[in-house]
Protein backbone atom coordinates (compact mmCIF):
# COMPACT_ATOMS: atom_id res chain seq x y z
CA UNK A 1 0.00 0.00 0.00
CA UNK A 2 1.41 3.08 -1.20
CA UNK A 3 1.34 6.08 1.54
CA UNK A 4 1.77 8.95 -0.77
CA UNK A 5 -1.60 10.00 -1.53
CA UNK A 6 -0.78 10.97 -4.69
CA UNK A 7 1.26 8.27 -6.02
CA UNK A 8 -1.98 6.09 -4.78
CA UNK A 9 -4.27 8.22 -7.17
CA UNK A 10 -2.03 7.82 -9.95
CA UNK A 11 -1.67 3.94 -9.45
CA UNK A 12 -5.61 3.94 -9.57
CA UNK A 13 -5.87 5.85 -12.66
CA UNK A 14 -3.23 3.79 -14.12
CA UNK A 15 -5.51 0.92 -13.38
CA UNK A 16 -8.80 2.16 -14.48
CA UNK A 17 -7.05 3.54 -17.68
CA UNK A 18 -6.41 -0.09 -18.05
CA UNK A 19 -9.67 -0.83 -17.65
CA UNK A 20 -11.10 1.24 -19.86
CA UNK A 21 -9.25 -0.19 -22.51
CA UNK A 22 -9.51 -3.66 -21.94
CA UNK A 23 -13.62 -2.44 -22.15
CA UNK A 24 -13.06 -0.64 -24.99
CA UNK A 25 -11.50 -3.84 -27.24
CA UNK A 26 -14.32 -5.88 -25.72
CA UNK A 27 -16.93 -3.64 -27.32
CA UNK A 28 -14.95 -3.50 -30.51
CA UNK A 29 -14.90 -6.90 -30.67
CA UNK A 30 -18.76 -7.30 -29.71
CA UNK A 31 -19.44 -4.76 -32.42
CA UNK A 32 -17.87 -6.72 -35.52
CA UNK A 33 -19.31 -9.99 -34.18
CA UNK A 34 -23.20 -7.97 -34.35
CA UNK A 35 -21.89 -6.84 -38.23
CA UNK A 36 -21.35 -10.57 -39.09
CA UNK A 37 -24.50 -12.10 -37.57
CA UNK A 38 -26.65 -9.07 -39.14
CA UNK A 39 -24.72 -10.02 -42.75
CA UNK A 40 -25.51 -13.71 -42.22
CA UNK A 41 -28.86 -12.93 -41.25
CA UNK A 42 -29.79 -11.03 -44.02
CA UNK A 43 -28.01 -13.70 -46.65
CA UNK A 44 -30.30 -15.80 -45.06
CA UNK A 45 -33.70 -14.37 -45.41
CA UNK A 46 -32.33 -13.56 -49.23
CA UNK A 47 -31.98 -17.10 -49.23
CA UNK A 48 -35.62 -18.21 -47.87
CA UNK A 49 -37.26 -15.46 -50.25
CA UNK A 50 -36.12 -16.82 -53.06
CA UNK A 51 -36.91 -20.77 -52.16
CA UNK A 52 -40.57 -19.18 -51.14
CA UNK A 53 -40.57 -17.41 -54.56
CA UNK A 54 -39.80 -20.68 -56.10
CA UNK A 55 -42.21 -23.24 -54.44
CA UNK A 56 -45.09 -20.70 -55.51
CA UNK A 57 -44.30 -21.15 -58.80
CA UNK A 58 -43.92 -25.24 -58.45
CA UNK A 59 -47.58 -24.71 -56.38
CA UNK A 60 -49.26 -22.92 -59.19
CA UNK A 61 -47.98 -25.53 -61.63
CA UNK A 62 -49.11 -28.22 -59.77
CA UNK A 63 -52.67 -26.52 -59.08
CA UNK A 64 -52.74 -26.31 -62.37
CA UNK A 65 -52.15 -30.28 -63.47
CA UNK A 66 -54.27 -30.89 -60.45
CA UNK A 67 -56.86 -28.86 -62.44
CA UNK A 68 -56.43 -31.15 -65.25
CA UNK A 69 -56.50 -34.19 -63.36
CA UNK A 70 -59.56 -33.35 -61.88
CA UNK A 71 -61.25 -32.84 -65.39
CA UNK A 72 -60.29 -35.94 -66.41
CA UNK A 73 -60.81 -38.16 -62.99
CA UNK A 74 -64.14 -36.48 -63.47
CA UNK A 75 -64.79 -37.96 -66.84
CA UNK A 76 -63.34 -41.59 -65.92
CA UNK A 77 -65.40 -41.60 -62.57
CA UNK A 78 -68.55 -41.23 -64.60
CA UNK A 79 -67.36 -43.32 -67.56
CA UNK A 80 -66.27 -45.91 -64.86
CA UNK A 81 -69.71 -45.35 -62.55
CA UNK A 82 -71.75 -46.16 -66.02
CA UNK A 83 -71.01 -49.08 -65.72
CA UNK A 84 -70.93 -50.91 -69.57
CA UNK A 85 -69.34 -48.28 -70.79
CA UNK A 86 -71.25 -48.04 -74.46
CA UNK A 87 -69.53 -46.37 -77.09
CA UNK A 88 -70.78 -43.40 -78.89
CA UNK A 89 -70.97 -43.72 -82.72
CA UNK A 90 -69.56 -40.57 -84.42
CA UNK A 91 -68.79 -42.65 -87.52
CA UNK A 92 -72.08 -43.82 -89.26
CA UNK A 93 -75.07 -41.30 -90.30
CA UNK A 94 -77.53 -43.16 -92.51
CA UNK A 95 -80.15 -40.50 -91.21
CA UNK A 96 -77.89 -37.66 -93.04
CA UNK A 97 -78.74 -38.53 -96.74
CA UNK A 98 -76.22 -37.46 -99.63
CA UNK A 99 -78.43 -35.44 -100.99
CA UNK A 100 -78.30 -33.63 -97.86
CA UNK A 101 -74.17 -33.37 -98.24
CA UNK A 102 -74.66 -32.51 -101.88
CA UNK A 103 -76.92 -29.53 -101.29
CA UNK A 104 -73.90 -28.06 -98.70
CA UNK A 105 -71.37 -28.68 -101.35
CA UNK A 106 -73.51 -26.73 -104.10
CA UNK A 107 -74.04 -24.21 -101.50
CA UNK A 108 -70.63 -23.60 -100.63
CA UNK A 109 -69.94 -23.35 -104.60
CA UNK A 110 -72.22 -21.20 -104.91
CA UNK A 111 -70.52 -19.11 -101.92
CA UNK A 112 -66.89 -19.15 -103.80
CA UNK A 113 -68.53 -18.78 -107.12
CA UNK A 114 -67.67 -15.25 -108.61
CA UNK A 115 -71.21 -13.33 -109.28
CA UNK A 116 -71.86 -11.35 -112.16
CA UNK A 117 -73.89 -8.02 -111.07
CA UNK A 118 -75.98 -6.96 -113.56
CA UNK A 119 -73.13 -3.85 -114.84
CA UNK A 120 -70.28 -6.54 -115.25
CA UNK A 121 -72.95 -8.79 -117.25
CA UNK A 122 -74.01 -5.62 -119.43
CA UNK A 123 -70.10 -5.04 -119.87
CA UNK A 124 -69.44 -8.30 -120.61
CA UNK A 125 -72.20 -8.65 -123.22
CA UNK A 126 -70.86 -5.06 -124.85
CA UNK A 127 -67.00 -6.78 -125.18
CA UNK A 128 -68.72 -10.12 -126.83
CA UNK A 129 -70.57 -7.85 -129.17
CA UNK A 130 -67.81 -6.03 -129.82
CA UNK A 131 -65.61 -9.20 -130.14
CA UNK A 132 -67.97 -10.58 -132.97
CA UNK A 133 -67.84 -7.61 -134.92
CA UNK A 134 -64.45 -7.25 -135.00
CA UNK A 135 -64.53 -11.12 -135.91
CA UNK A 136 -66.46 -10.56 -138.56
CA UNK A 137 -64.62 -7.90 -140.27
CA UNK A 138 -61.35 -9.77 -139.56
CA UNK A 139 -63.12 -12.58 -141.59
CA UNK A 140 -64.05 -10.57 -144.32
CA UNK A 141 -60.61 -9.01 -144.25
CA UNK A 142 -59.01 -12.57 -144.56
CA UNK A 143 -61.91 -13.33 -147.57
CA UNK A 144 -60.13 -10.06 -149.25
CA UNK A 145 -56.68 -11.53 -149.11
CA UNK A 146 -58.31 -14.77 -150.84
CA UNK A 147 -58.52 -12.52 -153.95
CA UNK A 148 -56.32 -9.59 -154.03
CA UNK A 149 -53.27 -9.15 -156.43
CA UNK A 150 -49.90 -9.96 -155.38
CA UNK A 151 -48.58 -6.55 -155.93
CA UNK A 152 -51.74 -4.67 -153.88
CA UNK A 153 -48.85 -4.11 -151.40
CA UNK A 154 -51.20 -1.41 -149.10
CA UNK A 155 -54.12 -3.39 -149.40
CA UNK A 156 -52.14 -6.81 -148.11
CA UNK A 157 -50.70 -4.42 -145.42
CA UNK A 158 -54.50 -3.40 -144.27
CA UNK A 159 -56.05 -6.57 -144.45
CA UNK A 160 -53.27 -8.24 -142.75
CA UNK A 161 -53.53 -5.70 -139.47
CA UNK A 162 -57.48 -6.10 -139.47
CA UNK A 163 -56.91 -9.86 -139.45
CA UNK A 164 -54.49 -9.70 -136.88
CA UNK A 165 -56.80 -7.72 -134.71
CA UNK A 166 -58.58 -10.78 -134.15
CA UNK A 167 -56.36 -13.30 -133.43
CA UNK A 168 -54.28 -11.76 -129.86
CA UNK A 169 -57.94 -11.88 -128.34
CA UNK A 170 -60.30 -14.00 -126.40
CA UNK A 171 -64.03 -14.11 -126.18
CA UNK A 172 -65.36 -13.32 -123.01
CA UNK A 173 -67.38 -16.08 -121.14
CA UNK A 174 -71.59 -15.47 -121.61
CA UNK A 175 -72.84 -14.01 -118.78
CA UNK A 176 -75.60 -16.21 -117.29
CA UNK A 177 -78.84 -14.56 -116.30
CA UNK A 178 -80.20 -16.93 -114.14
CA UNK A 179 -76.50 -17.38 -111.94
CA UNK A 180 -77.53 -14.95 -109.50
CA UNK A 181 -80.83 -16.37 -108.59
CA UNK A 182 -79.55 -19.75 -109.24
CA UNK A 183 -76.57 -19.25 -106.38
CA UNK A 184 -79.12 -17.63 -104.08
CA UNK A 185 -81.32 -20.39 -104.41
CA UNK A 186 -78.32 -22.91 -103.82
CA UNK A 187 -76.82 -20.69 -101.06
CA UNK A 188 -80.00 -21.01 -98.82
CA UNK A 189 -80.84 -24.88 -99.71
CA UNK A 190 -77.12 -25.55 -98.27
CA UNK A 191 -77.94 -22.78 -95.37
CA UNK A 192 -80.93 -25.01 -94.82
CA UNK A 193 -79.07 -28.45 -94.56
CA UNK A 194 -76.15 -27.62 -92.79
CA UNK A 195 -78.87 -26.27 -90.29
CA UNK A 196 -80.66 -29.69 -90.33
CA UNK A 197 -77.16 -31.92 -90.34
CA UNK A 198 -75.91 -29.90 -87.29
CA UNK A 199 -79.18 -30.68 -85.50
CA UNK A 200 -78.83 -34.25 -85.97
CA UNK A 201 -75.01 -34.79 -85.03
CA UNK A 202 -75.65 -31.77 -82.19
CA UNK A 203 -78.29 -34.45 -80.87
CA UNK A 204 -76.03 -37.60 -81.18
CA UNK A 205 -73.13 -35.58 -79.59
CA UNK A 206 -75.85 -34.70 -76.26
CA UNK A 207 -77.75 -38.12 -76.22
CA UNK A 208 -74.04 -39.56 -76.65
CA UNK A 209 -72.95 -37.32 -72.98
CA UNK A 210 -76.21 -37.71 -71.47
CA UNK A 211 -75.94 -41.41 -71.61
CA UNK A 212 -72.01 -41.19 -70.66
CA UNK A 213 -71.22 -42.87 -73.66
CA UNK A 214 -67.40 -43.67 -74.58
CA UNK A 215 -66.36 -41.14 -77.06
CA UNK A 216 -64.31 -42.41 -80.42
CA UNK A 217 -60.48 -41.77 -79.69
CA UNK A 218 -60.43 -39.32 -82.38
CA UNK A 219 -63.12 -37.31 -80.46
CA UNK A 220 -61.43 -37.32 -77.84
CA UNK A 221 -58.02 -36.79 -78.85
CA UNK A 222 -59.91 -33.47 -80.90
CA UNK A 223 -61.89 -32.41 -77.97
CA UNK A 224 -60.37 -33.02 -74.98
CA UNK A 225 -62.17 -35.63 -72.28
CA UNK A 226 -65.06 -33.54 -71.69
CA UNK A 227 -66.63 -29.83 -71.87
CA UNK A 228 -64.73 -27.54 -70.43
CA UNK A 229 -67.16 -26.23 -67.51
CA UNK A 230 -68.95 -23.49 -68.00
CA UNK A 231 -68.42 -23.80 -71.79
CA UNK A 232 -70.43 -26.46 -72.45
CA UNK A 233 -72.31 -25.12 -75.36
CA UNK A 234 -69.63 -23.92 -77.26
CA UNK A 235 -67.49 -26.82 -77.33
CA UNK A 236 -71.03 -28.63 -78.37
CA UNK A 237 -70.70 -26.32 -81.05
CA UNK A 238 -67.37 -27.57 -82.37
CA UNK A 239 -67.56 -30.70 -81.60
CA UNK A 240 -70.66 -31.03 -84.11
CA UNK A 241 -68.60 -29.21 -86.21
CA UNK A 242 -66.13 -31.30 -86.21
CA UNK A 243 -68.32 -34.36 -87.17
CA UNK A 244 -69.75 -32.41 -89.79
CA UNK A 245 -66.05 -31.94 -90.78
CA UNK A 246 -65.41 -35.27 -91.09
CA UNK A 247 -68.81 -35.79 -92.84
CA UNK A 248 -68.50 -33.71 -95.37
CA UNK A 249 -64.76 -34.92 -96.29
CA UNK A 250 -64.88 -38.29 -95.78
CA UNK A 251 -62.08 -38.48 -93.12
CA UNK A 252 -61.75 -41.82 -91.78
CA UNK A 253 -59.10 -41.58 -89.81
CA UNK A 254 -59.61 -43.23 -85.91
CA UNK A 255 -57.29 -41.26 -83.98
CA UNK A 256 -57.07 -38.04 -86.42
CA UNK A 257 -60.14 -35.90 -86.12
CA UNK A 258 -59.29 -33.67 -88.74
CA UNK A 259 -57.14 -35.66 -91.28
CA UNK A 260 -54.37 -33.63 -93.28
CA UNK A 261 -54.62 -30.03 -93.62
CA UNK A 262 -56.45 -29.01 -97.34
CA UNK A 263 -53.62 -27.73 -99.80
CA UNK A 264 -55.76 -25.57 -101.56
CA UNK A 265 -57.75 -22.47 -100.01
CA UNK A 266 -61.52 -22.29 -100.07
CA UNK A 267 -64.29 -22.98 -97.03
CA UNK A 268 -62.18 -26.37 -96.23
CA UNK A 269 -59.08 -24.34 -95.66
CA UNK A 270 -61.52 -22.04 -93.41
CA UNK A 271 -63.42 -24.56 -91.66
CA UNK A 272 -60.24 -26.58 -91.00
CA UNK A 273 -58.17 -23.94 -89.53
CA UNK A 274 -60.63 -22.39 -87.21
CA UNK A 275 -61.28 -26.16 -86.13
CA UNK A 276 -58.06 -26.82 -85.20
CA UNK A 277 -57.54 -23.19 -83.40
CA UNK A 278 -60.75 -24.05 -81.23
CA UNK A 279 -59.81 -27.58 -80.42
CA UNK A 280 -56.33 -26.88 -79.34
CA UNK A 281 -58.21 -24.25 -76.81
CA UNK A 282 -60.51 -26.95 -75.61
CA UNK A 283 -57.87 -29.42 -74.71
CA UNK A 284 -55.87 -26.31 -72.93
CA UNK A 285 -55.86 -26.96 -68.61
CA UNK B 1 -47.29 -27.73 -153.77
CA UNK B 2 -46.65 -25.67 -156.96
CA UNK B 3 -42.76 -24.58 -157.91
CA UNK B 4 -44.33 -21.48 -159.23
CA UNK B 5 -44.76 -18.96 -156.55
CA UNK B 6 -48.07 -17.01 -158.64
CA UNK B 7 -49.45 -20.91 -158.74
CA UNK B 8 -48.86 -21.12 -154.93
CA UNK B 9 -50.10 -17.93 -153.86
CA UNK B 10 -53.61 -19.00 -156.02
CA UNK B 11 -52.98 -22.62 -154.29
CA UNK B 12 -52.48 -21.50 -150.58
CA UNK B 13 -55.28 -18.53 -151.12
CA UNK B 14 -57.97 -21.93 -152.63
CA UNK B 15 -57.15 -23.22 -148.94
CA UNK B 16 -57.32 -20.03 -147.13
CA UNK B 17 -61.01 -19.52 -148.52
CA UNK B 18 -61.81 -23.37 -147.42
CA UNK B 19 -60.56 -22.41 -143.56
CA UNK B 20 -62.62 -18.91 -143.90
CA UNK B 21 -65.51 -21.05 -144.71
CA UNK B 22 -65.36 -23.19 -142.16
CA UNK B 23 -64.73 -20.46 -139.65
CA UNK B 24 -67.64 -18.55 -140.70
CA UNK B 25 -69.68 -21.93 -140.46
CA UNK B 26 -68.99 -22.16 -136.91
CA UNK B 27 -69.39 -18.34 -136.06
CA UNK B 28 -67.41 -16.38 -132.94
CA UNK B 29 -69.88 -18.10 -129.90
CA UNK B 30 -69.04 -21.48 -130.71
CA UNK B 31 -66.63 -23.66 -128.69
CA UNK B 32 -64.45 -24.34 -131.59
CA UNK B 33 -64.49 -21.13 -132.64
CA UNK B 34 -60.68 -20.58 -131.43
CA UNK B 35 -59.05 -23.52 -132.69
CA UNK B 36 -60.85 -22.46 -135.74
CA UNK B 37 -59.19 -19.59 -135.73
CA UNK B 38 -55.56 -20.82 -135.13
CA UNK B 39 -55.95 -23.07 -138.35
CA UNK B 40 -57.09 -19.95 -139.71
CA UNK B 41 -54.30 -17.78 -138.75
CA UNK B 42 -51.74 -20.55 -140.13
CA UNK B 43 -53.20 -20.66 -143.76
CA UNK B 44 -53.15 -16.24 -143.20
CA UNK B 45 -49.67 -16.55 -142.23
CA UNK B 46 -49.36 -19.31 -145.64
CA UNK B 47 -50.95 -16.80 -148.29
CA UNK B 48 -48.68 -13.82 -146.56
CA UNK B 49 -45.87 -15.82 -147.25
CA UNK B 50 -46.51 -17.23 -150.45
CA UNK B 51 -47.31 -13.51 -151.25
CA UNK B 52 -43.81 -12.15 -149.91
CA UNK B 53 -42.60 -14.67 -152.76
CA UNK B 54 -44.28 -13.60 -155.65
CA UNK B 55 -42.72 -9.88 -154.45
CA UNK B 56 -39.11 -11.36 -154.33
CA UNK B 57 -39.92 -13.38 -157.42
CA UNK B 58 -41.33 -10.17 -159.58
CA UNK B 59 -38.78 -7.87 -157.65
CA UNK B 60 -35.38 -9.53 -157.51
CA UNK B 61 -34.43 -8.91 -160.85
CA UNK B 62 -35.36 -5.18 -160.73
CA UNK B 63 -33.67 -4.28 -157.02
CA UNK B 64 -30.41 -6.09 -158.74
CA UNK B 65 -30.45 -3.83 -161.64
CA UNK B 66 -31.07 -0.61 -159.68
CA UNK B 67 -28.28 -1.73 -157.20
CA UNK B 68 -25.78 -1.95 -159.62
CA UNK B 69 -26.83 0.95 -161.39
CA UNK B 70 -26.43 2.64 -158.00
CA UNK B 71 -22.96 1.77 -157.97
CA UNK B 72 -22.09 2.79 -161.18
CA UNK B 73 -23.39 5.98 -161.05
CA UNK B 74 -21.52 6.26 -157.89
CA UNK B 75 -18.22 5.39 -159.30
CA UNK B 76 -18.75 8.22 -162.44
CA UNK B 77 -20.13 10.92 -160.07
CA UNK B 78 -17.29 10.09 -157.78
CA UNK B 79 -14.94 10.59 -160.62
CA UNK B 80 -16.45 13.62 -162.86
CA UNK B 81 -17.60 16.02 -159.46
CA UNK B 82 -15.08 14.90 -157.07
CA UNK B 83 -15.47 16.48 -153.67
CA UNK B 84 -14.62 15.02 -150.47
CA UNK B 85 -17.23 16.10 -148.95
CA UNK B 86 -19.71 14.38 -151.36
CA UNK B 87 -17.59 11.12 -150.91
CA UNK B 88 -19.98 10.32 -147.48
CA UNK B 89 -23.36 10.14 -149.47
CA UNK B 90 -21.71 8.21 -152.57
CA UNK B 91 -20.00 5.70 -150.09
CA UNK B 92 -23.33 5.32 -147.78
CA UNK B 93 -25.08 4.58 -151.01
CA UNK B 94 -22.84 2.18 -152.74
CA UNK B 95 -22.89 0.29 -149.05
CA UNK B 96 -27.12 0.10 -149.51
CA UNK B 97 -26.17 -1.39 -153.31
CA UNK B 98 -23.66 -3.99 -152.29
CA UNK B 99 -26.18 -5.52 -149.72
CA UNK B 100 -29.13 -5.13 -152.06
CA UNK B 101 -27.47 -6.31 -154.63
CA UNK B 102 -25.93 -9.47 -152.06
CA UNK B 103 -29.66 -10.22 -151.32
CA UNK B 104 -31.96 -8.38 -153.33
CA UNK B 105 -35.26 -9.84 -151.51
CA UNK B 106 -35.21 -10.46 -148.05
CA UNK B 107 -36.79 -12.82 -145.52
CA UNK B 108 -39.51 -11.02 -143.94
CA UNK B 109 -42.76 -10.48 -144.92
CA UNK B 110 -42.71 -6.69 -146.46
CA UNK B 111 -38.90 -6.98 -146.92
CA UNK B 112 -38.68 -7.07 -151.28
CA UNK B 113 -40.95 -3.86 -151.41
CA UNK B 114 -39.03 -2.07 -149.10
CA UNK B 115 -35.80 -3.17 -150.31
CA UNK B 116 -36.66 -1.73 -153.67
CA UNK B 117 -37.51 1.46 -151.70
CA UNK B 118 -34.06 1.57 -150.35
CA UNK B 119 -32.05 0.95 -153.29
CA UNK B 120 -34.58 3.78 -155.36
CA UNK B 121 -33.90 6.20 -152.76
CA UNK B 122 -29.62 5.47 -153.01
CA UNK B 123 -30.22 6.29 -156.40
CA UNK B 124 -31.76 9.17 -156.59
CA UNK B 125 -29.23 10.42 -153.54
CA UNK B 126 -26.48 9.67 -156.32
CA UNK B 127 -27.89 11.13 -159.26
CA UNK B 128 -28.47 13.96 -156.70
CA UNK B 129 -25.01 14.07 -155.63
CA UNK B 130 -23.29 16.74 -157.76
CA UNK B 131 -25.99 19.00 -156.86
CA UNK B 132 -26.03 18.38 -153.10
CA UNK B 133 -23.41 16.87 -152.25
CA UNK B 134 -22.88 15.48 -148.74
CA UNK B 135 -26.38 16.37 -147.98
CA UNK B 136 -27.64 13.34 -150.40
CA UNK B 137 -26.81 10.53 -147.59
CA UNK B 138 -29.84 12.30 -145.60
CA UNK B 139 -31.98 10.81 -148.62
CA UNK B 140 -30.02 7.20 -148.41
CA UNK B 141 -30.86 7.62 -144.44
CA UNK B 142 -34.53 8.37 -144.80
CA UNK B 143 -34.46 4.96 -147.48
CA UNK B 144 -32.68 3.11 -144.85
CA UNK B 145 -35.06 4.08 -142.04
CA UNK B 146 -37.95 3.16 -144.22
CA UNK B 147 -36.80 -0.14 -144.72
CA UNK B 148 -35.66 -0.95 -140.86
CA UNK B 149 -38.82 0.17 -140.09
CA UNK B 150 -40.87 -1.94 -142.79
CA UNK B 151 -38.78 -5.04 -141.89
CA UNK B 152 -39.49 -4.72 -138.04
CA UNK B 153 -43.37 -5.01 -138.24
Amino acid sequence: MNIDPVKALEGKVERLGKDLKALDSRLENAQTDAAHEQLGLSNQLKDTTRKLGRTNDRVTELAESVHRLERLLVALNRKVRAGETRKADFGNWPEIEKKELAKIFQGQEAYSRKTFTPQEAKDTRKAIAEYDRRAHEAIEAAESLTHLPANAESLWRKHYKQWHAITDKHRPEVPDDDTHAKDTAAKSAGNEAIKRTRQQIRARIEDAVANDLLFPAWFENAMGPAAPPGRADDWLYTATDVVLYRLLHDVTSPADALGPAPAEDGHRKTLYDRLVSECAEYRRP
Amino acid sequence: MAADPFARLADRQQSLRTALRALQAAGPGSPDFPALLTTTNDEVEAVMQARRDVEAARLTTPNRAIAAGTTAAALIVAVGWFDAWSLLSLLVAVATAASVLVDPAGRRLWEPRARTTVITAALAATLLTPLLHGWATLITAAGIAWWAWRTQR
